[in-house]
This record gives structure tokens, C-alpha cells and sequence, in this order.
């Protein structure tokens, strides 16, 4: 999943694993560019930045120097521009409130001090850059099992990363007058200095050019138990791959590249365009022309049209919502015959028009859960909670259902007066299951629901389970409201079937 | 002596200990909300076996035991899988409940489990139960030829277990200086490790060296609840009875007992003894507790407790015995002599 988890350094430090990387024209000021690069897959809500990484977004000058099955794209010896954040240590403000605080280095030398979390970010005092540090909502969306190419829903749903946004005025940042087509790299680098620590002996723990360089590309579930290369191609420096490492990696790019175009049963690629291919991937930075529009769809439009021999029409880059991975697949697996959509069509939240684009955190999903050990078997007891119009709760004063099966609606009216509505998602009978959607009546968003009875030695355990968002009210108000349903339930279940000894 | 030893050994750098900590239980938290959300979501189950994992070990969160039997529980109800069942078995293990992982262990294999997974699987179990050492060692130093600290720690523990103390003692630093990641869980384990072995394995134990090893587990990570115990025996061992004191004092909210047991004895030696026995009583509350629901897995430290403070001697007696019989290694065996000889003295004490 694009570069999330790919290595055993940046599993350890989940902090320093970074997951995607973006470069596109500010939608506020086409005069401007944004870089942005994200770590920490998953981060939960207290989530904070180490304090003994690097984190830099580095950006060298490219040319095309081949086209068609020579096709191939030439980083500058020199760095076009560096952005590096650096972060302390916890600090508590006067109220006890955890807070980080960090600085932005730029290869010119200046520096911005930046508070994490803080959406309006720092500035220079030139004006000529802005920096955000913070949570932010994953804008990665991965809705395939790369296996057997299955459509699934987006498996990073309501996941946050911590990320870094850099928005800069392009023609000072980078003089693009000297050359509009650049290739962006995001490494996280163990830090240099220390009070009596050693060195360290890793010059890199992770980094990303294009999406899918090492879950997709190297690493392809396809090839069965092949060595695992993501480690060792992490620890390469960009834009500069060992000499000796290349053809491991090339071959190992097309034997990959060979495995996608083949998942669909129809060979698209010829042995020398893949091989073309191939050699654009092993140079692995993301290509972002500022002369050029970079769209939603623009994501890898440099890369084939070179390849195709023609001169590239769009800046390429990748912007917060472009879906990366369906193009991705699309062009190794069918070279753009037929667009392959996964299950998902975009990530939890969109993208933002302002700044700092990436969108506000989710908040964590609760969850209410209670169980209880019943001393009647499964069946017995599924007879009962398997009723989707839920007449055996004493809570519940009366309930109407409306339509059958998944979709069917029931109308709630509790004892304090109260209708809730609720939907039928799903039933498995065979494991007495259901679980059911909230439509209207209680303060809660995106809230779902499953009961179930399993054996539990000659007995059975009933649980039931809620999730859910707290929606214009205290989360507490909520799972309050929600665990009384639940208990008194189940504790009319246990005063039912008896509890199992 | 500390401060060459510092110098003999530099630390190697990693995150600050509170940011890593608050990670885990970030990282942790979020784990569990996806696991609700699917149970059977790749990498989910043992992401959340990895965390709680690290807040046993780490943060004295014994709950998290409890967490994770919902974690196997739940998982082989949704799927019948060999995953399922090395889940199963890792959470078996982390309670100490051997057998039981070891038949679980069994079901994988039938399973199709992966032969290198369960191998390692076993390998761990052998040496936590002291079965098989001189395999295990085999096995063990074979593994180490990576050069990788986690497989440069465990030969260490193995061959502190075997008595073999210089070369576990150049086995554990030569993982610390092996080192090339930047979390500090694993610096602060191994530093532990070096703290238990000069403290507590060593024919002569040397309690400065212990000492310093245990303040580095610290300095890692300041959250290192077992760390933190041990260098409090050891300072109210040498009459510093206020820095122990301190340095237990953070730790209370974890619900690790020995924290409230090991305070009840510093406030005792203050003379402070209404609240030593409050702290006693706490103590033993939450033994009877964690023992009520995972006995193998407090068996050792309860044994301790009822034969010292806790004073039961049946009981410590009882609970040394299961804890042998569970985990035959020298160190549960030396502990049933213990205290079947303090029985046996202090029966032959005249009234």
C-alpha cells in the first residue's frame, strides 16, 4: 500500500516510515507549489513526530535524456531545493496540554519555527514559503487485494498519517525558468548530532519517490516467496541507486512489471516496452513539471507519454486526490486499455482547496462492546437475537419494519418515546450473525452494529457490538446511551438462558 | 563506575521514550478501532498483538492480557485459519500458557502454517520454559550471525539463562551496538536485560553495574515499569530510600502490583508503615486479581511476593511449584528451593 510499512526499521519506528509523497500547483495561487509528505500509517490521535529523524522533501532538476523504448529521465548532480523538519521533544503549555514544536530548515539556510498541529502553519518572513506539521487524514486509498487484484472497500478507511506540507513560491524556490521538470524525493535520515550517542549506522530509514515503488513494484505478491527487497532498496540513496545494486533491482522490476501485465490473462506489454518501463521505475523519483497542469489525473502522464515517444502534455506530479493506485494498475496490468477502478473511489476525506490541502483528522472511531456467557446453545439463543425487528428487548417499546432482507428497514420506538432507524446490512445465519447501519435517532455518525451468538463449550457467547462517531455531542453522552442498550440486552439474555457456569 | 562504563559504551540514539511511548498507545488504540471495524483485516490482529505485546512488557499494562484473549478469541471465531492459530499462539505465549500455545502451535502446522513461523514460534517456547537449552542455543547462535539486535538479544537471554555470563554480557552489548533502528523499545529491553544480569544472574552480583544498566533502560524509556522496580530495590538496597520512592511513584498508575509491593517496603524502611500497608494491601489485591484470570503468568512474582511481604508461605510454595512446572528452567527451579527452604527454616525457628 503505496509506501505504508515496508521495511523492518520503519515497522520499529512507525514514525519514520513514510507513506506517500505529493507535488502539485497550489489550487489557492498557480504562482505557488506544494510538496507534502506523509509517515506514521495509522497514526492514532496523540501521534507525534521523533525527534531524531530528518524528515526532508528533496527536489533535483530533471531532463528527458531518451524517448520511446530508450525512454529515460535524468536527475541534475545538485539539489534543486531541500526542505528538511526537525522536531523536539514533548512540551507541556500551561494548561498540561502536550505540545511539539519543530522547525523547517531550507537549503538556503533559513529556518521556520513551526508548532505541530497548528493548520494555519509558518511562514517566512519573506512570505515566499509556508510549512505546515500535523495529523492529518490518510489521503492514500488502497480498495484492492493486490494478491489476486479483489476489489475490497478502501483498507486505509479513517486512518490519519502525520504529515508535512511545504507551500513555496515555485519560480524563487526552484527558478524553474532554468527548467520546468523536476523529481522529488521524501527520505526520512536518522539525525546527524547527539550529546555523547553514536552515529548512527543507517543512512536512511525510508523513503518514496513514486507511490508503490516497494509494496507493488519490488515486492509483488505475485512472485511467490521472493527475496524481499524493500530493506535493502531503502536503504539506497535517491537518485543515485548503487551501480552494483541496479541490475538486482531491474530485473526484479521486470520480472514484476511481467507478473502485472499477465493478472488480466492478456500480455500488453512487449518484452522492450516493459523493459522501457522497467528502467523509468528504477529511477525512482515522482516527475512534476511546474510549466505544466498538474490535475487529479495527471499522476504518471510524463512517464507514458515519454515512453510512447511523444513529448508529455501535463505536469505529471501527483495531487492529494489523484487516485494513484488504480492508475497505477491500470497502466502495468493493461498498458491504459480499460481504466481498472478498485472498490473505493476516493480516500476517507477529499482533499482541501486551501491550505494545507491535506484534510483534518478522523476522529477515532468508537466502539461500544459487551458480551455475556449464556448456558443455552448458539441456536437456541440466534432464535431469539436473530429477530431483526429486536422485540425480545426490554428497552424497546415497539418496532416496524419496513422491506426484507439487507436494506430492510426498522423504525424503533423506545420506552423514553425516542425512534431510532436502523438498517439490515447483512445476515450469516450460518454464523448467526447480522449487523445493521444506524439511519436516523441517535448523535452518532457513520455508526454500525453486530450481534452474534458463538459456541462457547456447551453454551454459547452473545456479543454485541457498536461503532461509531460521536456527531454534535460529547462522545460520552453517546457510548452512554449506547452501552444502557447494550446491557440491559444482554442482561435480559443472561436472565433468559441462564448464565453458563 | 558509571561513568566509564558510559564511555566504554556509548548509546546508540533513538526516540525520546515519552514520544515512542505515546505512539505505541496511539498506534495501539488504532489498531483496535480497525480490528472492529474487520477482524480479519490483514496485518490488524497482529499489529494489535505487537502493541500490547510492548505495553506488557513495557508499561506494566496487564490488561492488555486480557485484550489480547479477546483478540484470539474473536479472530478464530471469524476465521479457521493457520493465522488464526499462530495468533492464538503467541497470545498463549505472552500469558505464559505454554501448552497451550504449543497446541495451538500443533493446529497451525496442520494448518499449513508457514515451517519457519512455527519453528520460530517454538524456538521461543523452549527457551522461555528452558527446554532443549543447548538446541535452542544452537538455534540461537545461528540466528545471531545476522548481526541484528533482535536476534543478537535473544542469544544473550539464552545464555544468561545457561549461566554463561561474560559472553551474554558481550552477546547483549554487542546488540546495543548493532543497533540501526530508532525506536528505544528494544535499546531499553536489552539494557534491562544487562541490568538483570549483573543484578541478579551473576555469581557475584556487582548492584552499581546493575544499577546503571537499569537507569540506561530509563533514559530510553521513562515509562519502563519493570526497569524502574528493579533500580528501586536497588537504591533502597543502599538506603536511598527517597530517590526509590521517586522512581516508583510514576509507575503506580500502571497496576503492576510489585510497583505497590516494592513501595510498601521503601515507605516500611522510612518508617512510614500506615501507608506501607495500605500500599501492601493494594499489592496483594492485585495479585489476587491478575493471578485469578492469568496465573501462569504471575506465578513467579506471586510466589516472591507471598513468601517475602505477602507472607503466605503455602501459597508462595504453591504458586513456585506451578510456575515450575509451567516453565522448568534453573531460575523457577532455584526458586521453589528457596522457598521450600525459607519454609523449612523458618519451621525449625523456635517460637
Amino acid at each position: 500500500m503505496s509506501d505504508h510499512v515496508d521495511g523492518p526499521r520503519s515497522i520499529g519506528e512507525p514514525a519514520a516510515d513514510v507513506t506517500d509523497l505529493f507535488a502539485f500547483t497550489s489550487p489557492a495561487d498557480p504562482t505557488r507549489t506544494v510538496l507534502a509528505m506523509c509517515v506514521f500509517p495509522s497514526a492514532g490521535e496523540s501521534a507525534a513526530f521523533s525527534n531524531v529523524i530528518d524528515y526532508s522533501i528533496a527536489v533535483r532538476r530533471v531532463s528527458v535524456a531518451g524517448l520511446g523504448e530508450a525512454a529515460r529521465f535524468q536527475p541534475a548532480a545538485e539539489e534543486a531545493a531541500r526542505l528538511t523538519f526537525r522536531f523536539n521533544v514533548l512540551e507541556r503549555d500551561a494548561s498540561g496540554r502536550v505540545i511539539q514544536r519543530g522547525v523547517c530548515r531550507f537549503a538556503d539556510g533559513r529556518e521556520t519555527p513551526l508548532t505541530v498541529n497548528d493548520e494555519k502553519g509558518a511562514s517566512t518572513p519573506e512570505g515566499d514559503l509556508r510549512v505546515f506539521a500535523g495529523l492529518r487524514s490518510d489521503p492514500f486509498y488502497l480498495a484492492w487485494l493486490a494478491g489476486d487484484l479483489s476489489k475490497v472497500p478502501n483498507l486505509l478507511q479513517h486512518d490519519n498519517v502525520l504529515s508535512m506540507v511545504a507551500e513555496f513560491d515555485t519560480e524563487r524556490m526552484l527558478g524553474a525558468s532554468q527548467g520546468s521538470l523536476f523529481g522529488a524525493i521524501a527520505e526520512t535520515v536518522p539525525a546527524r548530532e547527539g550529546e555523547g550517542r553514536v552515529t548512527h549506522p543507517v543512512a536512511r530509514v525510508d523513503w518514496v519517490g513514486r507511490p508503490e515503488q516497494t509494496n507493488v513494484r519490488l515486492n509483488n505478491p505475485g512472485l511467490g516467496r521472493a527475496t524481499d527487497l524493500r530493506d535493502l532498496w531503502n536503504q539506497q540513496k535517491p537518485f543515485e541507486i548503487s551501480a552494483d545494486l541496479q541490475p538486482l533491482f531491474l530485473q526484479r522490476l521486470k520480472d514484476s512489471l511481467l507478473d502485472w501485465d499477465l493478472r488480466d490473462g492478456e500480455a500488453d506489454w512487449s518484452p522492450a516496452a516493459l523493459a522501457a518501463n522497467a528502467n523509468i521505475f528504477l529511477d525512482d523519483f515522482l516527475l512534476f513539471d511546474v510549466s505544466k497542469p498538474i490535475t487529479d489525473d495527471s499522476h504518471l502522464e510524463i512517464e507514458k507519454s515519454t515512453l510512447a515517444g511523444r513529448p508529455y502534455q501535463t505536469g505529471g506530479g501527483r495531487t492529494i486526490d489523484a487516485n494513484v493506485i488504480d492508475i497505477l494498475f491500470t497502466w502495468l496490468v493493461n498498458r491504459d486499455r480499460q481504466f481498472l477502478q478498485g472498490g473505493a473511489t476516493g480516500a476517507t476525506k477529499p482533499g482541501m482547496t486551501t491550505f494545507p490541502y491535506l484534510a483534518a483528522p478522523n476522529t477515532e472511531l468508537q466502539t461500544v462492546a459487551e458480551t455475556v456467557e449464556l448456558a443455552a446453545p448458539p441456536d437456541a439463543v440466534w432464535d431469539v437475537i436473530g429477530r431483526f425487528n429486536i422485540d425480545w428487548h426490554p428497552l424497546i417499546a415497539g418496532v416496524r419494519l419496513v422491506g426484507e432482507g439487507p436494506g430492510q428497514l426498522r423504525r424503533i420506538r423506545t420506552r423514553d418515546s425516542a425512534e431510532i432507524v436502523e438498517r439490515l446490512e447483512s445476515v450469516e445465519h450460518a454464523k448467526r450473525r447480522y449487523r445493521y447501519a444506524l439511519v436516523s435517532g441517535l448523535p452518532a455518525a457513520h455508526y454500525t452494529g453486530m450481534i452474534e451468538a458463538r459456541p462457547n463449550g456447551g453454551g454459547c457467547i452473545a456479543e454485541w457490538r457498536v461503532d461509531y462517531l460521536a456527531d454534535d455531542q460529547p462522545d460520552i453522552a453517546v457510548k452512554t446511551r449506547v452501552s444502557a442498550l447494550l446491557r440491559t440486552g444482554l442482561a435480559y439474555l443472561n436472565s433468559r438462558f441462564g448464565a453458563s457456569r | 563506575m558509571s561513568a566509564s562504563l558510559r564511555v566504554r559504551d556509548p548509546s546508540p540514539r533513538a526516540t525520546d521514550g515519552e514520544i515512542a511511548a505515546i505512539n505505541l498507545q496511539s498506534a495501539r488504540r488504532r489498531a483496535w478501532t480497525r480490528f472492529a471495524q474487520n477482524p480479519c483485516a490483514p496485518g490488524v490482529a497482529e499489529a494489535i498483538l505487537e502493541n500490547e505485546r510492548l505495553a506488557v512488557e513495557f508499561l506494566g499494562d496487564y490488561q492488555a492480557l486480557d485484550r489480547l484473549a479477546v483478540v484470539a478469541s474473536q479472530l478464530s471465531c471469524q476465521e479457521a485459519s493457520s493465522r488464526a492459530a499462530l495468533i492464538e499462539a503467541e497470545v498463549a505465549a505472552v500469558a505464559h500458557r505454554f501448552n497451550s500455545a504449543l497446541a495451538h502451535l500443533e493446529r497451525a502446522a496442520l494448518l499449513q502454517a508457514p515451517m519457519e513461523d512455527i519453528a520460530r514460534h517454538r524456538l521461543t517456547i523452549d527457551q522461555a520454559c528452558g527446554r532443549h537449552l543447548d538446541a535452542v542455543l544452537a538455534a540461537r547462535r545461528r540466528l545471531a550471525a545476522s548481526g541484528r539486535l533482535d536476534d543478537l538479544a535473544p542469544l544473550g537471554a539464552v545464555l544468561a539463562d545457561l549461566g554463561r555470563i561474560d559472553e551474554a554480557d558481550a552477546t547483549y552489548r554487542r546488540a546495543l551496538r548493532e543497533y540501526d533502528g530508532l525506536s528505544p523499545f528494544p535499546l531499553a529491553w536489552v539494557c534491562f536485560q544487562l541490568g538483570v544480569l549483573w543484578g541478579e544472574l551473576a555469581p557475584e552480583p556487582n548492584a552499581d553495574r546493575a544499577a546503571d544498566w537499569f537507569g540506561r533502560a530509563i533514559d530510553y524509556l521513562p515509562a519502563y515499569v519493570k526497569a524502574r522496580v528493579h533500580l528501586a530495590e536497588i537504591l533502597a538496597g543502599h538506603g536511598q530510600t527517597r530517590n526509590a520512592e521517586r522512581l516508583l511513584r510514576p509507575a503506580l498508575a500502571s497496576g503492576d502490583p510489585e510497583v505497590r509491593w516494592r513501595l510498601a517496603e521503601v515507605l516500611n524502611a522510612q518508617g512510614r508503615f500506615d501507608e506501607a500497608k495500605r500500599e501492601l494491601s493494594a499489592a496483594r489485591a492485585l495479585f489476587e486479581e491478575l493471578l485469578r484470570k492469568h496465573q501462569l503468568a504471575f506465578a513467579d512474582h506471586a510466589a516472591e511476593f507471598f513468601s517475602g511481604n505477602g507472607g503466605d508461605h503455602a501459597l508462595a510454595l504453591e504458586f513456585a511449584r506451578a510456575n515450575l512446572a509451567n516453565r522448568p528452567t534453573r531460575r523457577a527451579f532455584e526458586l521453589v528451593h528457596a522457598i521450600a527452604q525459607a519454609g523449612r527454616c523458618g519451621a525449625e525457628t523456635p517460637a
